[in-house]
């Protein structure tokens, strides 16, 4: 079967500083269809970059992707985003809020207002639907931003540290969820995280990137049992896909990195 | 429930307080009543010419409104002009800047000039001081919005219209309303400079009158007419706001900066 999501030498140069910034440098993989797969790496190592380029929001420098064997030249569709912050427009409920994209993409509102409901059901904020974000706690809203992104059913999901802000129990509680929707509603999803054990509990397929310029150091495909519970966090054997990881960054300067460069 | 009664007793409290203070040291220092007359003089001068201050108010209130309304029309839309187009940001928003930096009346000679001496050159000063502070706040609420949300709008092919009516518009009215605030206030000023300057009518040219015969209680009481139009007008856009944009407010009681 051919893959979902081809990248192939892929390199992003951002020159509108001072000096040329070289963000990502010649990286290739590619992603199957129905896979969870994690980018992991140091702050600033290019991965929301990486995430935007697939998108079709930003143009590489150089390089190509092509997502269902077509190339990406301009922003896809039928793409699920969820982004770091939940982003929630304050003037609309959670209803209104998951209802955007439809409204945007000139879709009959009425007949995605079940499938809304059903959604926010799903992702366990039923009885939330008429609230506003600020009503909300911060797991609550990224739950919301969840639907919007699946709302006009897309068949992948392009989520940048979705988590990464929210404390790590209420961040825990949500990989679970998301797994279990992901199982649920057969998706592909391309998963940004800086947390290496975040990347090895919920995914097929682990890209590991070294920091600025961001380059693949190594693909790790994650060879554990579905579905997913938080008991096998301390298996051995996941201990030893994130010592892996762990050493795959460290080897690679990425800890001194982390602390010098910023998010891309 | 407690502090509530609380905050509208303690200022009551203190304001008679004040009164009764100022009653009373005025009596015993024995100051002039042109220099600071007692509240009770302020009382009878208010009863005394309700009408005329009422009919002069009227005045006032039409030109710093006028004013107003026409720097809200003119403001926003300038402001989504300037946001939406390069060549308006490169030409008229530096003309506009520095007309801002100008004291806007310092106008109110020149406007006699050009509009006359009736209501308009009193319309146009309230214009001018309430124009600037529209147009800055709105600019800034139209144009801060989360890049992320543009992406999604990108995404989803949402068209230029829709991210203007369900993302831009209603993320600028929150900057949009404090820009308000500011400007109708402000109106009041403009027109009572404008007035300062050449005018027959209105709460500015009644105060010169009064200073004029040393009627000083009747002076401070057109200053007290002044505060209460200008808290009434802050009002209103206050009120509006809850209306119109009920999540900024939910924004400002989470901050606690009102």
């Amino acid at each position: 079967m051919p893959p979902l999501i081809s990248v192939e030498e892929v390199s992003r140069v951002f020159t509108g500083g001072a000096r040329a910034v070289t963000a990502l440098e010649r990286v290739s993989f590619e992603i199957q269809t129905g896979n969870f797969v994690s980018i992991v790496g140091p702050s600033g190592c290019g991965k929301s970059t990486l995430l935007k380029i697939i998108s079709g929001l930003l143009p590489p420098s150089s390089g190509k992707i092509s997502v269902g064997g077509k190339r990406v030249d301009q922003p896809l569709e039928n793409v699920g985003m969820v982004f770091q912050a939940p982003v929630l427009l304050k003037w609309r409920s959670v209803l209104g809020n998951v209802l955007l994209p439809v409204e945007f993409g000139k879709l009959d509102v009425a007949g995605y207002l079940d499938k809304a409901r059903a959604l926010i059901q799903l992702v366990g904020l039923a009885g939330f639907e008429e609230m506003f974000p600020h009503e909300l706690s911060g797991g609550m809203q990224q739950r919301a931003s969840l639907c919007r992104a699946l709302v006009t059913d897309p068949q992948l999901l392009l989520m940048d540290e979705p988590f990464g802000a929210l404390d790590a129990m209420t961040r825990d509680e949500l990989d679970i969820e998301l797994l279990r929707i992901w199982e649920e509603r057969k998706k592909t999803v391309l998963f940004v995280t800086h947390s290496i054990q975040e990347a090895v509990f919920l995914s097929d397929v682990v890209f590991v990137m070294s920091a600025r310029p961001g380059r693949l150091l190594e693909t790790i495909v994650i060879n554990l049992p579905r579905p997913r519970t938080v008991e096998m966090m301390s298996a051995v054997k996941f201990g030893e896909y994130t010592l892996k990881i762990r050493s795959l960054l460290s080897t690679a300067g990425g800890g001194h990195a982390a602390a010098a460069g910023s998010t891309m | 429930m407690k502090a509530s009664w609380k905050n509208i007793a303690e200022p009551v409290v203190f304001f008679v307080a004040l009164l009764v203070l100022w009653e009373i040291l005025v009596e015993i220092i024995k100051v002039p009543a042109f220099i600071l007359p007692p509240p009770r003089d302020l009382w009878v001068a208010f009863i005394k010419k309700l009408p005329i201050l009422g009919n002069h108010a009227l005045i006032t209130f039409i030109e710093a409104f006028g004013g107003f309304v026409l720097s809200l029309v003119l403001g926003v839309g300038f402001a989504i002009a300037v946001v939406y187009s390069r060549h308006l940001q490169n030409t008229i928003y530096p003309l506009i800047v520095i007309l801002y930096a100008m004291p806007k009346s310092a106008f109110a000679p020149l406007m006699v000039i050009w509009v006359g001496y009736g209501l308009f050159s009193k319309i146009a000063i309230a214009f001018l001081v309430a124009f600037f502070p529209i147009v800055v706040n709105t600019v800034v609420g139209l144009k801060e919005v989360e890049p992320e949300l543009l992406e999604l709008a990108r995404i989803n092919r949402g068209s230029d219209l829709d991210v203007f009516k369900k993302i831009r518009l209603p993320n600028s009215l929150p900057y949009m309303f404090a820009g308000i605030k500011v400007a109708i206030v402000l109106s009041v000023t403009g027109a009572i400079v404008a007035e300062f300057v050449a005018a027959n009518q209105g709460l500015g040219y009644l105060v010169l009158q009064a200073n004029y015969s040393l009627d000083t209680a009747f002076a401070l009481v057109i200053l007290l007419t002044l505060a209460v139009l200008s808290l009434g007008l802050f009002w209103l856009a206050e009120i509006l706001q809850r209306k119109l944009a009920p999540w900024s407010a939910a924004v400002r009681e989470v901050e606690g900066s009102f």
